[in-house]
Parts: structure tokens; C-alpha cells; sequence
């Protein structure tokens, strides 16, 4: 960009961040939905294979609910390092170089919520 | 000789064509529909085969990835990403699979 003020040119640097994957968003929702679909089809043989108390149901809406956390983003970068993200947790879970409780903690059941208001967080310790 | 040509083409392997393995456009749309009214976040008195799957029946993108996976294991055959995208409507599945199973559509 060069504006004229004065008759001096200012010369402003445009930075452009340098692709991880993908060039375009197009590419990216490409990639997103191919991690969909390959955990979609992936979570009939982990259920299976780790032998978790978890029917198909559940997982399918556990896996929207991961993709749904993420849903506003829409920096090209930071979708290609989530997909690339989700991707290792794919190949690790269906190498069953995880264990039954790996694929349990996408559950959370043991994970106690923080407390939000000021009574919970006095009860908890914390100083405010 | 004549009988020992006749046992031979017996064993000669017979490529099915999509007339003789039976399908025909009728069936096709059958098959996708039915697949279509299985899923459950499509409700059935909404559906029809021009009700466009984002607009009209209000699926999101993840939704109808769902639903062409289903329509592929149903089929037998992976759909590419790029013919996917243009896959809004059931007519537009139905001619899709059409034309890739090579059955005549009208």
C-alpha cells in the first residue's frame, strides 16, 4: 500500500503469514471434512478394539461436539494445525498405540467442572 | 465339439452390466431415498427429491458428509470431494449415481 502525503511516499510492508497446508479455505474445509470422515469411519473398530462401555451413538455425537468447539474459527493456519491435530490423535487411536483410558478421557467422566461463580470459588479456596 | 464349446463359455466369466445386475433409475432413487429417510435428522414429511439438503431440510456441512458416507457404503463406492460439494439435492445424487453406475437417466 503507498499513500502520498505530502508528496513523500510511504511505503507500508504487507505481511502475508505463509501457508501451513492449505492455500485457500476451500483447501482447508477439504481437509476438515476428510478428518471427519475418516474418524467417522474409524469409531465402529475403536469401539471394538478397546473394548470401551461406549455405544456408537455416543461417540458419533462426542466426535460433532469436538468439531463443533471449533467451529467459529476461521483463520486458515490455525484449522490446518486443529486438522493436523486431530489427525495425529487419529492415527494414534487406530494403531491402538493409546490405551482404553486415552480413548476414555475424551469422555471426561472423572473431570470435576471448575466453579464459575463467586460461592463455588470460595468454597474451592480460591482468593478472588 | 459343439458340446465341449458350450461347457467352455459356461466358465467364461460374465462382466454384469447395470441392466442385468438389475438396477435400473427406478431402483437407484429407491435405494437413495430410503437411505435418505433413515437418517435422522431429516424429517420425512419435509423430503422430497428436490429438497435441497442445507436450505430446505437444514443440515450443516458435517450432516451431509454423514449422509453421502451413508449413501456410499450403501452403493459400494467412495465419493471424491470435489463431485461431493455439488451434491445438494437427492435428484442431484440420484443422476450422480447414474451416471457413475452407467445406468441411463432420464
Amino acid at each position: 500500500l503507498m499513500s502520498s502525503a505530502g508528496g513523500t511516499l510511504i511505503r507500508q510492508a504487507v505481511k502475508e503469514a505463509k501457508p501451513v497446508f492449505s492455500a485457500t479455505s476451500e483447501d482447508a474445509r477439504r481437509r476438515v471434512l476428510n478428518l471427519y470422515r475418516a474418524w467417522f469411519r474409524q469409531l465402529p473398530y475403536i469401539i471394538r478394539e478397546y473394548d470401551v462401555p461406549l455405544t456408537l451413538p455416543m461417540c458419533r455425537r462426542k466426535l460433532r461436539e469436538n468439531f463443533e468447539k471449533y467451529r467459529q474459527v476461521n483463520d486458515i493456519r490455525v484449522i490446518d494445525l486443529l486438522v493436523a491435530k486431530g489427525q495425529m490423535e487419529l492415527v494414534e487411536t487406530a494403531h491402538m498405540w493409546k490405551q482404553k483410558t486415552h480413548v476414555m478421557d475424551y469422555f471426561k467422566q472423572t473431570v470435576t467442572p471448575k466453579p464459575t461463580d463467586f460461592l463455588g470459588k470460595f468454597f474451592d479456596g480460591k482468593e478472588p | 465339439i459343439s458340446q465341449h464349446a458350450i461347457q467352455r463359455c459356461s466358465q467364461w466369466r460374465c462382466y454384469a452390466s447395470a441392466s442385468s445386475a438389475g438396477l435400473s433409475q427406478d431402483k437407484i432413487t429407491e435405494r437413495v431415498m430410503t437411505v435418505i429417510k433413515l437418517f435422522e435428522k431429516i424429517s420425512a414429511e419435509k423430503l422430497t427429491i428436490e429438497s435441497h439438503f442445507m436450505k430446505e431440510l437444514g443440515l450443516d456441512s458435517l450432516d451431509h458428509v454423514e449422509l453421502l458416507m451413508a449413501i456410499e457404503d450403501e452403493f459400494g463406492f467412495e465419493i471424491p470431494d470435489q463431485d461431493a460439494e455439488k451434491l445438494n439435492k437427492p435428484s442431484d445424487i440420484i443422476k450422480y449415481l447414474c451416471e457413475k453406475m452407467e445406468v441411463d437417466y432420464k
